[in-house]
Order: structure tokens, then sequence, then C-alpha cells
């Protein structure tokens, strides 16, 4: 356990020296050329926030002055944090339904599901924020329906279509992984077993293959986590989302940007923490 | 897997397009000298006013025109080669490195992995995209058109820093892959034999990582258009923005995913729906299609090629064998011919 202890703090230790580094990396280029003595002026003044007690203050763009950044920072992340959970539950509780019909399914239906989800996985993202908003428009145009909003404003809240839009990109991921993963293990010995006992598809897919694909589909989201959040950068603005990385890019400010990578690694860096401690070793593939 | 690729109509139409793009745009520079021609206003030939621009798509101007009067047809094929080429050159780059820095590493002991992975953790879930447009928005606003660098100092160092910003993620990656190889049964019996990494890696390693990084090349293709058209979303235009009146931007480079974002700010301001708009969100939708149906292409004849190379013995002739090694009747004549 010590050297457990010991391994997640040197491992918080380094990563916040090199979120440091990458988030004085905009000053390295000046006028067209790298500028490695400004750099590290940037990382300096970057360890100096981290190190001082007096609370982070950032220019604020619309009211031209430095002003606290917790309690203005708070509702943006709230709003990016609702957009963002929501959109990763809805994306795989479909997912694991669409697994479980194609695990269900034989090979005709099977090559049918296959072809469909990998011809939608290939649209981008982009598309599918300008279809759902001129969908939305043409359902007004035609029928009147003003029920949903398709951009949010300072005081307005957008969800609807951003958690739709967010979703959308991901579920084809995860459809995508779930199903190579299905086709992998559905002859492996441990179902071959199951399935001579007489034990139902249903609690085989259930009780068997997906707490055996648990962990590897964790470690396969935190590997595309950074396709998922660079979605939800492009969402948050096309929609005009009063969330986190539209609050940083309407305030291009060093200190910002440090706080939103370190508020970015912090949650997945205890995440990690959780995920191997609480995830039985047999479900991750070792011996228990 | 050259061979399923070879028969694969899928995968020649791709490369089709790709192709078609590349000597339409190659032969403009040459031909043309790069030039797209403009339209103001629209005269019939007795001299009266029929339109200004941005001109409806006719039988004339296939795509019709932008605000400015540029044939879009002409400033799509023009950009193509610039889209395709930076995708290309950042994969390429990246990939290059990625091999350079990685390969060396992954002969090493397993301890210098996990300081590498301590140290990259932070770099592996931050968007790409962030961080470029902060690093580039300040050095590639312009103001003043004569004071725009040259056009190699700008791609130069776009394409260095959007190559660097996708490497930690991929030198991991092939640490790895070629740690993953390096485990293989083959590998320990050309390590007994006392084989140099060097050799190991020429005559081992890369046979097997070749079709692998052909479809990686593919992924960082898509991954790199997809930054490209996300940074123009932003104003940053590949190659620079001209920042001109009234917080209105332009791009330097008839580049889609610039062509793009330009357009989009355009659109903003007009009716929902036009030709402005569509012309380069189709053409790239039609780009990340085709490149992604390329790598599914590969991902297949990839897959096609593993399962070519599990040794399976043919079921007649296990049958066969099988009876012929039976031990209840041993000296009963049995059928050894294999089936058809």
């Amino acid at each position: 356990m010590s050297s457990f202890i010991i391994r997640k703090t040197t491992q918080l230790v380094f990563a916040f020296l090199v979120l440091v580094g990458i988030s004085a990396l905009p000053g390295l280029i000046v006028q067209m050329r790298p500028d490695f003595p400004c750099y590290f002026k940037m990382v300096q003044q970057q360890l100096g926030l981290l190190t001082t007690s007096a609370p982070l203050t950032y220019y604020n763009v619309t009211a031209s002055e430095k002003r606290p950044l917790m309690p203005d920072l708070q509702p943006f992340i709230q709003e990016t944090l609702i957009i963002f959970t929501s959109a990763l539950i809805c994306s795989s509780v479909v997912a694991l339904l669409y697994a479980f019909l194609f695990y269900r399914t034989g090979s005709k239906t099977r090559s049918i599901l296959t072809q469909s989800a990998r011809l939608l996985e290939m649209i981008p993202d982009l598309f599918w924020i300008i279809v759902s908003q001129s969908i939305i428009v043409f359902l007004f145009k035609t029928t009147g329906f003003n029920q949903i909003e398709i951009a949010g404003g300072f005081a307005d809240s957008i969800r609807f279509l951003p958690i739709l839009t967010l979703s959308l990109t991901t579920v084809f991921f995860f459809i995508k992984w779930l199903t190579g993963r299905i086709q992998e293990e559905q002859y492996a010995s441990y179902l071959e077993l199951a399935r001579a006992k007489g034990m139902h598809s249903t609690q085989l897919f259930w009780q068997h293959l997906m707490p055996n694909l648990f962990y590897r589909f964790y470690l396969f989201f935190r590997t595309n986590t950074i396709t998922i959040l660079s979605s939800l950068v492009v969402i948050e603005y096309a929609f005009n989302v009063q969330g986190l990385f539209r609050f940083i890019l309407i305030n291009q400010d060093f200190s910002v940007l440090l706080v939103l990578l370190l508020l970015i690694y912090v949650p997945f860096f205890i995440l990690d923490t959780v995920a191997e401690l609480c995830i039985p070793r047999s479900w991750k593939g070792e011996i228990s | 897997m050259r061979r399923v690729l070879l028969r694969d109509p899928v995968f020649w139409v791709c490369l089709l397009f790709f192709g078609t793009l590349l000597i339409l745009s190659f032969a403009n520079s040459v031909f043309r000298d790069g030039q797209v021609d403009q339209i103001q206003n629209l005269y019939s030939k007795d001299g009266t006013f029929i339109a200004t621009s941005p001109l409806e798509p006719s039988a004339e101007r296939w795509l019709g025109t932008d605000r400015s009067g540029n044939d879009l047809f002409q400033v799509m094929i023009e950009g193509a080669k610039w889209t395709i080429g930076i995708c290309v050159s950042i994969a390429f780059a990246r990939i290059a490195l990625a091999l350079l820095i990685g390969i060396p590493l992954a002969f090493r002991k397993k301890q210098l992995y996990t300081v590498l992975r301590l140290l990259l953790d932070g770099f592996l879930i931050l968007p790409i995209l962030l961080i470029a447009l902060f690093i580039l928005l300040p050095a590639f606003q312009f103001f003043d058109p004569a004071e725009i660098p040259s056009t190699f100092s700008r791609v130069f160092l776009e394409i260095s820093v959007l190559a660097l910003l996708g490497l930690p993620a991929l030198v991991l990656y092939f640490i790895g892959e070629t740690r993953q190889l390096l485990a293989q049964e083959f590998m320990l019996v050309a390590r007994t034999l006392g084989g140099r990494p060097g050799y190991q890696f020429r005559t081992h390693i890369w046979p097997h990582l070749l079709p692998t990084l052909t479809i990686v090349f593919m992924q960082q293709f898509v991954q790199t258009l997809m930054v490209l058209i996300h940074l123009s979303l932003f104003g940053l235009f590949f190659g620079g923005t001209l920042v001109l009146f009234e917080g209105n931007a332009a791009p330097t480079i008839f580049e889609w995913a610039s062509q793009f974002g330009y357009y989009f700010f355009q659109f903003t301001a007009v009716s929902w729906i036009n030709h402005l708009f569509l012309v380069p969100a189709i053409a790239l939708a039609l780009l990340v299609f085709f490149a992604n149906l390329l790598t599914s292409r590969l991902e297949r004849a990839y897959r096609l090629r593993r399962q070519q190379m599990i040794p399976s013995v043919p079921l007649a002739a296990a049958d066969a064998e099988a009876a012929a090694a039976r031990l209840s009747d041993p000296f009963d004549p049995v059928d050894i011919s294999i089936k058809s």
C-alpha cells in the first residue's frame, strides 16, 4: 500500500510539473520564433501561481478588469460538467444496449449493424452540430415548435443539443470498441464453459462478458478522453454554451489555462486511483 | 495485406479520390500558376448589370463565387494540395519522430517506459486543439498584409507545433507496440541467437509494425484534419489569419479547413444554408469520409492478414489424422484421403 501511495504521489507531482510546462507553452513562440527565455519566465510565473496563497485572478475581457477566478469560474465548470457527464452516461447506456443487441443477433444482422455503425462513425462531430441545428430550425419553420434552443446566451443555458451531439460523437466510439471486443471474446473458454453449463445468453453477457470488459473499457475511455474533450470544446463554441472551454476561449489568460488543465487532469487522476483500488483484480485480467 | 488491398475496389475508389484531387490541384499550380478567377460583378452581353458576388452555382461557375468574387470550384481545387499536403506532412512527421524516439526506448528496461508514462501522463488527456490555439493564435494573427512573414516560415512553424503536440501519445503507443512484439516467442529466439537491437528491428519488428503504421498514419491524417477545422472555427486559419476591419478575418492560403472557418463566419451573418458555407463543408466532409473509409479498409486488410497468418489445419485433414490415430481398433483400415 505504501508503494502505491508513493507511486501515486510521484505521479501527481510529475503531472503538476508537466501541466505547468504545458500551460506556459503559449509563451514559447514570440513573433514567429521560439523564445526559450520567455518560456522559462512563463514557467516561473505559473509555478508562482501554484505556490502562492493569494486567490487567483484573471483579466476579464468583458468587464475589462482583473477579477478573482474562483467564484467566476464555478457556474462555467458546473455547465461543462453537466453536459460532459450527461453525454457520457447517455452514450454508455446506448452503447451497452447496442452491444447487447449485437451479442444476441445472428451473423446477418450483425453484419448490417457493423456496416451502419462504421458508416455513422466516419461522420465528423461538426456535421452533427450543423445537422442538429438545421433540423431544429426546419422543425420550427414547418411546425412552429420552438421548445429546443439552438444556441445559448449569457443568461440562457442550452443543454439538450450539446448533450445530444456529444453523445452522438462518443457513442460510435464506444460501439466500435465494444462490438470489436465482443467478437474477440465470444468464443473464449470461460464463456464456452458457462454456455455448456446451460447459462442463458442474457446472463452470459451481463454476468461474465461485461465484467471482463469493464476495466478495458475504462482504459479505452481514458485514452479517448482527448477526442471527447476536443469535441466538447467545439460544441461549447458552436452552441454558445456558457461552459469552461468557452470561458477560456473568451478570457485567454495564462492563469485560466493552468486552472483548466488542472481541472481536467485531477478528476481523471482521482478516477484512475479509484479504478486501480476498487476494480477487482480478476476484472483486470489478473489472477485473483 | 498488400494482396488483399489490391483486390479491394473500395480501396481503389479512395485512392482515386485523393489522386484526382492532388493531380487537379498540382495541375492548377503548374499550368495556371495557382490562379483563381475573380468575378466581382456579372454583366449580360449588352452590358446590363445582372448580379454581384457572391454568385450562385451555375453552368459557368459550378460552385458559384464567394463575396470577394473567387470562383469556389477553383478555390477548392487550388486548396486541395494544401489540405492534403499539410495533413500528410504532420502525420508523417509525427510517425517518423515517434519511431525515432520510441523504438530505441522500447529496447530499454521496463522502468524507463514506466517513468516516461508517468511524465507524459498529463499530456494524454489534454485537448491538442486548445493548446495549439493558445500557442499559435498570438503568433499567427496579422494586422498588416505587408508584414506577413514568408509562406515557408509560417507553414513550417505551424506544422512543427502541430506535429510536436501530437507526439507524446504516439511515442508511448509505439513503445507499447514494440514492447509487445519484443515479448513474442520469435523475438526471444532472435535475442537468444544474438541479434543486435538494430538487426532485430530491421528483420523482425519492422515487417510487423509496417501494417500498423499505415493505419496509424491514416488516423493521424484524420485527427490533424479535424484539428485544422476546429482551429479555423476559432479564427485561426492555417498559415495565419489576416485581421480585417470590424473584427473580420481572412485566411492567407486557399486551404479547405481555413475556407470553412472563413465562410462559417460569413454564413452566420447571412441566411442559414448557402453555397458559400456548403461547398467547403461538403468538401471537408467528403475528405474526412474517404480518409476514414481508407482507414477502415486498411484495418480490414490487416485483420484478414492476421487471420491468414494463424496456422490452421483443415478440418477434413484433422479428422483423417484423428481417425488414423484412434486406438480402439488400430488395425481397421482408415480413410486418410483429404476431403475437398
